[in-house]
């Protein structure tokens, strides 16, 4: 038998980002992986040492593109720990909407990533105008589509505009209204259950031996796994909402989670714009002296939330200096982007590689930085 | 190091044949756009492929590979490794071919100007015919950008390529100042 | 709070801490010897702290040190451990955990790659991964200057006017 290298991505369209993986192949069946990360490296871990602690606020959402969010909450999470700031009560609502809003968004976008792999196109021309809607109201929010620069350290840049709820509950209404169609589309097309049913599994010890988090872990281990849960941040711990979880985890099951995840975030969403307090400050001043040239007391923390994919953190330490000392970034789909690519691709037939780095949730540029 | 402007053509005359032109205008009114997401830039193409901003009503449609492909789109940062990569795939296209750079990265270095990875300016690389501004340029943006590439073409103003070919050695030479080697060694995780 | 002090007394009676602090409410760091790494590590993953969240490293070139930081998470409790250890700066040597965490192979990758850290044990770890013909020292150390790197690699783009000097701000 001979044995044929093949190359997916990174200029690929079923590769979502600039990320190669190589393949030796017998047949289809893939023999080996080599995963080739590196192609966003922008060495983000030293330029966050060459900038002011402000200047970082405008650097680090362009760390995950897809998803910039989690990069400010974490940011800012960090340096009210080793700053000991309390953020106002309002500030916490307003940065969960924005989190969640997030979250259905990329969660959105993954929809349109699985449209290509299995050459259901519909699903990604439904999906990314679903998403682009969330992303208006971003805009209307923050003045950005994408990176936000929203949430900073001591709470959110500034209110809410007048009017926005009712913008939001109307798009959630939407969403809702739309949801079960995506399940038809989607979940119930016979080529995603050919495609995706029993391929691609996910077994618990394998979990544990990559680390493994997000919904990957939830759907194989059938605990609750979701910092959300786990140590709450934000004011995660004053709404009810549900996480799905399961014994059994291949790609059907995980895409299937994804418009659960969806549900669960509208609830927290509605529930945010009931209980947050109408009114309020939103950012407390945490400089004395210049208003750009603030420092952090010297320590060493690290902040968590749970993204899209799972645990993502940053480790922060500070020297008590106007810049950070350094900052290290814990990327949620690291563990599967690499490891899991070079020991659990092999197996699959080469069609199933792009939906494997799709249904795992790897995202290229938070494993290159 | 000295820059070459792309624009060498000063005077207003069209130099083109007549074939050249009518070549020109079937051309403006069907491009293939390369389906390579170099950068975070790559994020806005969605929406603008997709039915919110539907750039098949210019014409334009992404294709898979280089071979049959006209526009390369460089989506905001590029590190060294993807340049490897970049010129490979520019140099398998076929001609005529065009380069649009996005956003302020391909421009000046933007918001990485001291990065030790990343390039600071596109056009001492590759034959930029049209620059996007932006960090990152919205969907109306490139859609407008794009207009002005298909105006571009039709008018012949486009001629990055040909510029490629007479300055070769001049790009050559950026190239292997830049990243030491272009030929891409892919064998080091073995 | 309390079980997080219940667990570094246990910790305590067992082995030599060095230090210990509590960054936040859910997370308590110690410094350890680095001999001592491996064993606190399995006894650590053999009471709960079943995922390495990350390895990384941190460069303290004021003392001469690196500080390699394990961080052990127990989805069970919430608690993230910060294992701590202080390596010689000169001559970075250290035994790898792929054995404990298999996890780790690409974070002592990455770690060898940017601060040149050697794991023994882990012999694959010292191939680039990120940085490709990569001819500089490791580039996340202090003493590596990014811009000066990017100065002499990367042409700059020349402007012919000074805008700032145009609109009257600095000369």
């Amino acid at each position: 038998m001979k044995e044929v290298k093949l190359f997916l991505g990174p200029q690929h369209p079923g590769m979502h980002g600039n990320y190669s993986v190589h393949m030796y192949v017998d047949g289809d069946i893939i023999k080996k992986a080599y995963p080739l990360p590196g192609m966003l490296h922008r060495g983000f871990e030293k330029l966050m040492e060459r900038r002011l602690w402000m200047g970082n606020i405008a650097l680090i959402p362009r760390i995950c593109v897809v998803e910039p969010d989690i990069n400010e909450m974490v940011y800012a999470m960090g340096i009210e720990k080793l700053g000991n700031i309390e953020v106002p009560e309002r500030a916490h609502w307003i940065r969960m909407i924005i989190l969640e809003l997030a979250r259905i968004a990329i969660h959105l976008m993954s929809f349109g990533g699985i449209g290509g792999p299995t050459g259901l196109y519909t699903a990604s021309y439904w999906s990314i105008a679903d998403r682009d809607l969330i992303l208006d109201i971003f805009e209307k929010i923050t003045g950005a589509r994408v990176y936000h620069m929203y949430i900073v350290a001591g709470g959110v840049r500034k209110d809410l505009p007048e009017g926005i709820e009712e913008e939001i509950i109307g798009l959630l209404d939407y969403l809702e209204k739309r949801l079960p169609e995506y399940e038809e589309l989607i979940l119930k097309n016979p080529i995603i259950h050919a495609r995706l049913k029993d391929n691609i599994l996910l077994p618990e010890e394998v979990v544990w031996e990559l680390g493994v988090t997000g919904i990957g872990m939830r759907s194989a281990v059938d605990k609750e796994y979701d910092i959300r849960k786990v140590k709450p941040y934000a004011r995660y711990d004053q709404v009810e909402f549900d996480v799905p979880f399961g014994p059994y985890s291949d790609a059907y099951t995980r895409v299937s989670y994804k418009p659960i995840e969806i549900r669960q975030s509208i609830r927290i969403i509605r529930q945010s714009l009931e209980k947050m307090p109408k009114e309020g400050p939103v950012r407390v001043k945490i400089s004395t002296g210049s208003a750009l040239r603030w420092t952090v007391p010297a320590g060493m923390v690290y902040p968590v939330i749970e993204s899209a994919r799972g645990e993502y953190g940053y480790l922060m330490v500070s020297d008590g200096s106007e810049m950070p000392y350094r900052i290290a970034v814990r990327g949620a789909s690291y563990p599967q982007g690499l490891l899991g690519v070079e020991k659990y691709l092999p197996g699959h037939r080469i069609d199933d590689a792009s939906l494997w780095m799709d249904t795992m949730g790897v995202c290229a540029p938070e494993i290159d930085r | 190091m000295k820059i070459i402007s792309n624009n060498s053509k000063t005077d207003k005359e069209d130099m083109r044949k007549i074939w050249e032109k009518i070549g020109d205008y079937f051309r403006a009114n069907s491009i293939w756009m390369k389906w390579y997401c170099t950068g975070c830039g790559a994020i806005e193409l969605p929406p603008t492929m997709t039915s919110r901003f539907d750039m098949e009503r210019l014409g334009m449609g992404p294709m898979a590979t280089p071979r049959q492909a006209d526009v390369l789109l460089i989506t905001g940062y590029l590190s060294s490794k993807t340049l490897r990569r970049i010129i490979y795939s520019y140099e398998q296209m076929q001609d005529p071919k065009y380069v649009v750079g996005f956003g302020s990265c391909t421009i000046n270095g933007g918001i990485y100007y001291d990065s030790y990875a990343t390039m600071k300016q596109l056009d001492n690389y590759l034959p930029v015919d049209l620059y996007i501004a932006g960090c990152m340029p919205r969907p109306e943006a490139v859609m407008n950008g794009f207009d002005t590439l298909i105006s571009m073409i039709k008018k012949g103003e486009a001629n990055g390529w040909k510029h490629y070919k007479e300055n070769y050695d001049w790009y050559s030479r950026n190239q292997l100042h830049s990243l030491g080697e272009v030929y891409v060694k892919d064998e080091f995780h073995e | 709070m309390n079980s997080m002090n219940s667990i570094y007394e246990n910790l305590k009676s067992k082995f030599n801490i060095l230090g210990v602090d509590y960054p936040d409410d859910m997370q308590m760091a110690i410094d350890l010897d680095e001999k001592d790494i491996h064993t606190v590590i399995v006894y650590l993953k053999s009471i709960g702290y079943t995922q390495l969240s990350m390895l990384t490293c941190v460069d303290w070139i004021k003392e001469g040190v690196f500080q390699l930081v394990y961080i052990v998470f127990n989805w069970d409790n919430g608690i993230h451990i910060l294992v701590r250890t202080k390596l010689d700066r000169e001559n970075p040597k250290f035994r790898t955990i792929v054995e404990i965490y298999p996890g780790a192979q690409f974070y002592e990758r990455d770690v060898h790659e940017f601060f040149g850290v050697e794991f023994e044990g882990n012999e694959i770890s010292y191939k680039n991964l990120f940085l490709e013909l990569w001819d500089d020292m490791p580039p996340m150390r202090k003493d590596f200057d990014p811009q000066k790197y990017s100065d002499e690699k990367y042409a700059a783009r020349e402007y012919k006017s000074k805008f700032i000097s145009e609109v009257g701000g600095e000369k």
